[in-house]
């Protein structure tokens, strides 16, 4: 038996196109990830304040050639040493933008196709999972059941781990994903996107308790969270700016004492502070010995002090373990990962019957 | 429009009760107000039936649809469809047995709705269409009968008129 496996991994799911060669040991033991590119639309989709589906895959066809060519070389199927370049190939089949996975999908077929070689179609969300296993330190404290964070511009769910690939869903957003609060809030401030980045910048120079926003359903008993609410209050601190001499929509300018910092520090305070709370509250519920943070969200700075201050304070004995902020935002090596998980448990498709699920939920 | 919304409000009925300030014309002073014109709607609704939604970011669309989607018996509670652009609900009441939630927000030219197939999706039995941000889609509204909701946010609430 071979005592590495070269997985293929494929992403496609939505703003990113990436591929990644990820080698695991048959047991999982070694994890190692060999190369690993990604080619990001954000600058063309700034332009339309988010992701356009077309153009999303189309910029995906051309970039997935030429992701391809560089991490297998031009000449994939006559490497030397080994019969192929990869042993499996692990692709996000959803959710996400239907048009986009496409892309990634056939492109898995078409090496299924050559190759032989087994294919595994990947939940994105698993994927951002096991993002936070391509840590070694994390590998190694890691035990179940864990509790994770998954935190991103369309998701926001709290998931209970029991083990690898067996996951329940116990408390979800019931509108808006965090992500998407940071990117509407930054929308109804004239500001750029994706939101979350603008909006922290600009609250490293606020105070957070300068406005007085909406923490919905912070202490009710449910799981559950909602970020809605947000937009109809920031939209009345603009109105109420903007009558300022000053009003700060336009010129950033401060109303009065407080100032467009202040305004996007209270919009992160107040999101963080319902993600932190709900996952301690899961986490105590569930009996988690592992805390997981994954998500693009949680490359907020904030958002990852936080919630490892009140899990160090309210829950000593349990891991934080948080994604590499690297591997936060969409990337295949994490599908590559995820994909492992599953075929190391022996599952894998069969590529003819590979099709988008767009609406795939873990 | 607007004056003779407040003259109506001044009358004194009971601050739950949804009243028509006019035809079609519903006024929203919280989200427990949303339900009532959602049944209105849900039994104006018929398979192959547009709906669009024009209202502001924060304007209760989304909030409307959650209404809309439990009046006619779904079982998921509708979410932001902002970044999937589509999400699709099993619903039992009526002739309406599926729910599309669409949304255009990130929509910048018609084309971009090619691929989500609306005409085929619609096409499919006892489906009903309910379509956010439709002045980013009009061409491809012009072609489809629809009838509009429009929200708009007021001093004190919301309102919300039904128009063709």
């Amino acid at each position: 038996m071979k005592k590495l496996i070269r997985i293929l991994g494929l992403e496609t799911s939505c703003d990113e196109t990436s591929v990644a060669l990820l080698d695991v040991g048959v047991r999982g033991e070694t994890v190692r990830l060999v190369k690993h590119v990604i080619s990001s639309q954000i600058d063309i989709h700034a332009k339309y304040g988010g992701v356009v589906p077309e153009v999303a895959a189309r910029t995906h066809v051309a970039e997935v050639v030429s992701l391809l060519t560089s991490v297998l070389g031009r000449r994939p199927l006559e490497a030397k040493g080994r019969a192929t370049a990869f042993d499996a190939i692990a692709v996000t089949r959803g959710p996400g933008l239907a048009t986009a996975l496409r892309v990634g999908i056939q492109a898995a077929q078409t090496l299924a196709w050559i190759t032989g070689k087994p294919v595994i179609g990947v939940n994105h969300l698993e994927g951002h999972l096991a993002s936070a296993w391509l840590l070694p330190e994390n590998r190694r404290r890691w035990t179940f059941p864990a509790l994770a964070l998954l935190v991103s511009g369309g998701h926001t769910e709290l998931v209970v781990m029991r083990d690898y690939c067996r996951y329940d869903v116990i408390g979800s957003t019931r509108d808006d994903a965090a992500g998407e609060a940071f990117d509407k809030s930054a929308k109804l401030l004239g500001l750029g996107y994706p939101g979350g980045p603008v909006i922290s910048r600009f609250a490293l120079k606020g105070r957070d308790d300068a406005y007085k926003l909406p923490r919905p359903m912070l202490h009710d008993a449910s799981l559950d969270m909602s970020f809605s609410g947000l937009k109809t209050a920031i939209r009345r601190e603009v109105e109420i700016g903007n009558r300022e001499p000053f009003g700060f929509a336009q010129g950033r300018l401060g109303t009065g004492n407080r100032s467009i910092n202040d305004l996007c520090a209270s919009i992160e305070a107040a999101i963080v502070a319902v993600l932190v709370a709900k996952t301690i509250r899961a986490a105590k519920q569930t009996k988690a010995k592992t805390v997981l943070l994954v998500g693009g969200v949680s490359a907020n700075a904030r958002l990852r002090e936080d919630l490892t201050r009140a899990v160090r304070r309210e829950l000593p004995k349990v891991a934080m373990l948080k994604t590499p902020v690297k591997y936060a935002t969409d990337n295949a090596a994490m599908i590559a990962a995820a994909g492992a998980w599953r075929l190391l448990r022996g599952e894998t498709h069969d590529w003819k019957k590979l099709d988008a699920e767009p609406e795939l939920s873990l | 429009m607007k004056r003779k919304i407040h003259s109506l409000s001044k009358s004194g009925s009971s601050a739950r009760r949804v009243e028509r300030a006019s035809v079609g014309m519903t006024r929203v002073r919280n989200v427990h107000d949303w339900p009532s014109v959602a049944r209105d709607i849900a039994t104006k609704l018929r398979p192959g039936s547009v709906l669009a939604l024009q209202g502001p970011l924060g304007a209760g669309k989304t909030t409307f649809v959650q209404a809309l989607a439990s009046v006619l018996g779904a079982t998921r509670v509708p979410k932001s469809p902002t970044f999937s652009m589509l999400r699709t609900y099993r619903v039992h009441r009526g002739p309406i047995r599926r729910l599309l939630h669409v949304d255009a927000y990130r929509i910048e030219h018609e084309r971009d709705l090619a691929p989500l197939d609306l005409d085929v999706e619609l096409s499919e039995p006892g489906t009903a269409l309910v379509l956010e941000w439709p002045e980013n889609v009009k061409k491809w509204l012009a072609r489809r009968p629809h009838a509009t909701l429009v929200i708009r946010i007021q001093k004190d609430g919301r309102t919300a008129r039904l128009s063709r």
